[in-house]
């Protein structure tokens, strides 16, 4: 066996066992093929030297996302890893989507033009920006309002290309200021960066294998996600100087924990194959924010109030490791009672 | 019915082909515009297989390697026939308008 073969082999390795063993021989050889390019010696050199092309690795990944992140006429077990991934993906967006568009109404608030609501404090301004290029640059941050319309029509290119319009400024911005010593070196925004990558990466479930996303059910979740949370937190926040101890991780620990007490209160154990792809995806959650909650802790000790701040980051985590763990139990046996074998499971489009 | 999975099915109209000879084929009868990546080739032509248009042929090993060829099932020439006879419906309605237009544009 040729290196190069080894390396496509390597690679088809992305790929479930049950598909390998039908078709990898055939595609191996199809890549070799290829590759061939009629002359003895640079066929040898391209045997030993050779790599997949990054098209070909990108198509065994879609390939893979397909297969194992399955849609409507996929086996049980991947049909329910795939809809898990769609609903968290989901549930991901609708989070950045209602933080966002609370954003706009508050800096349309504070910057004294809805004339019908009181005026701000006057310590609530909004620091002026610099300037135009700077405000548009700013404002990338709210792409993920249409990212999270574009994904529940069904446009998952566009959504996917808009959440990277909305990840990649503030990254960017957060680079240039922490090499210039404008702020101090932090692990958080690189670790959000990467979990929004993940996300973007994740958009890749909604292939056209998967059944539409419900429209009404999940825009209807944007206003009302809204009044649930951005609301009654600017409501708080107004009053109290409590929630300036709740940043964006904590705050995702406790809709998570929230979410998963809700889902195992309201579970029909005569339903399991329903529940299932919500219970694994709020499982993937938890677990990914546990994973931030931790991450993120680090970057309190450089903060005046570190003891309290991580005081209260270890109740969250220990809240959502309270609730997110009976939950992964159930999730793992039921995985594990799937049939292998493709069966008829109930095939309804996700809805929250 | 997707370019990609029209033109699979008419290369097979034209005999048996192996993986990569689809893919060189569909690049020649498309003037090279479509490149078949594996990825693609292979989800098609695992669903083709599953839906009955396609069905393996005969296996034969070249320079070491094996090569798998497929064949058109009976299903999947009416399936192309039918496909091929809305797509001409589709041209000739196309030129019956672009002809009628002609005299006025000039």
């Amino acid at each position: 066996m040729s290196r190069l073969e080894e390396r496509y082999r390597l690679l088809l390795r992305l790929l479930p066992a049950d598909y390998r063993r039908e078709w990898e021989d055939d595609m191996v050889a199809a890549f070799l093929e290829s590759m061939d390019t009629g002359d003895a010696e640079t066929s040898a050199y391209v045997a030993d030297y050779g790599r997949p092309q990054l098209s070909e690795v990108a198509s065994v990944i879609a390939l893979a996302a397909r297969l194992r992140l399955g849609g409507t006429d996929a086996p049980p077990r991947s049909y329910a890893w795939g809809e898990a991934v769609r609903l968290a993906t989901l549930m991901a967006t609708l989070a950045h989507a209602v933080m966002v568009t609370a954003g706009v109404a508050i800096t349309t608030w504070l910057s004294g033009n809805i004339a019908w609501l009181p005026a701000p404090p006057p310590d609530w301004m909004p620091v002026a920006a610099g300037n135009l290029w700077r405000t548009a640059w700013d404002l990338a941050d709210y792409a993920w309002l249409p990212a999270y319309v574009a994904l529940v029509l069904g446009h998952r290119r566009v959504a996917q290309a808009l959440a990277l319009l909305a990840i990649l400024p503030p990254a960017l911005t957060n680079a240039v200021r922490q090499a210039a010593g404008e702020v101090p070196p932090s692990a958080s925004p690189w670790v959000m960066l990467l979990l929004d990558g993940v996300l973007v990466l994740a958009m890749a479930a909604f292939h056209d294998d998967a059944a539409p996303v419900p429209r009404r059910r999940w825009l209807r979740a944007l206003p009302i996600g809204i009044l649930l949370v951005p609301v009654p937190l600017f409501a708080v926040q107004a009053t109290s100087q409590v929630l300036r101890l709740l940043d964006w991780p904590g705050l995702s620990c406790v809709l998570v924990s929230v979410a998963t007490v809700i889902h195992l209160a309201g579970r029909r154990p005569y339903r399991p194959a329903r529940a299932l792809p919500w219970s694994l995806a709020l499982t993937l959650l938890a677990t990914t924010i546990l994973a931030l909650r931790l991450v993120t802790m680090v970057d309190y000790g450089h903060q005046a109030q570190h003891a309290t701040l991580l005081t209260i980051a270890a109740a969250e985590a220990a809240v959502l490791l309270a609730v997110g763990a009976p939950l992964a139990a159930m999730t793992i046996r039921a995985l594990r009672r799937l049939p292998a074998a493709p069966t008829e499971p109930p095939r309804e489009g996700i809805g929250p | 019915m997707r370019e990609p999975t029209f033109l699979i099915l008419t290369v097979l109209a034209g005999g048996p082909r192996h993986g990569y000879g689809i893919v060189r084929d569909v690049a020649a009868l498309s003037e090279q515009r479509v490149t078949l990546r594996p990825g693609t080739l292979y989800t098609a032509l695992d669903r083709l297989t599953a839906e009955g248009l396609v069905e393996p042929d005969r296996e034969e090993t070249v320079d070491g390697r094996r090569r798998r060829y497929y064949r058109l099932t009976t299903a999947g020439h009416h399936a192309l026939t039918t496909e091929a006879a809305r797509m001409h419906q589709l041209v000739n309605a196309a030129e019956t308008r672009l002809r009628a237009l002609r005299p006025r544009t000039t």
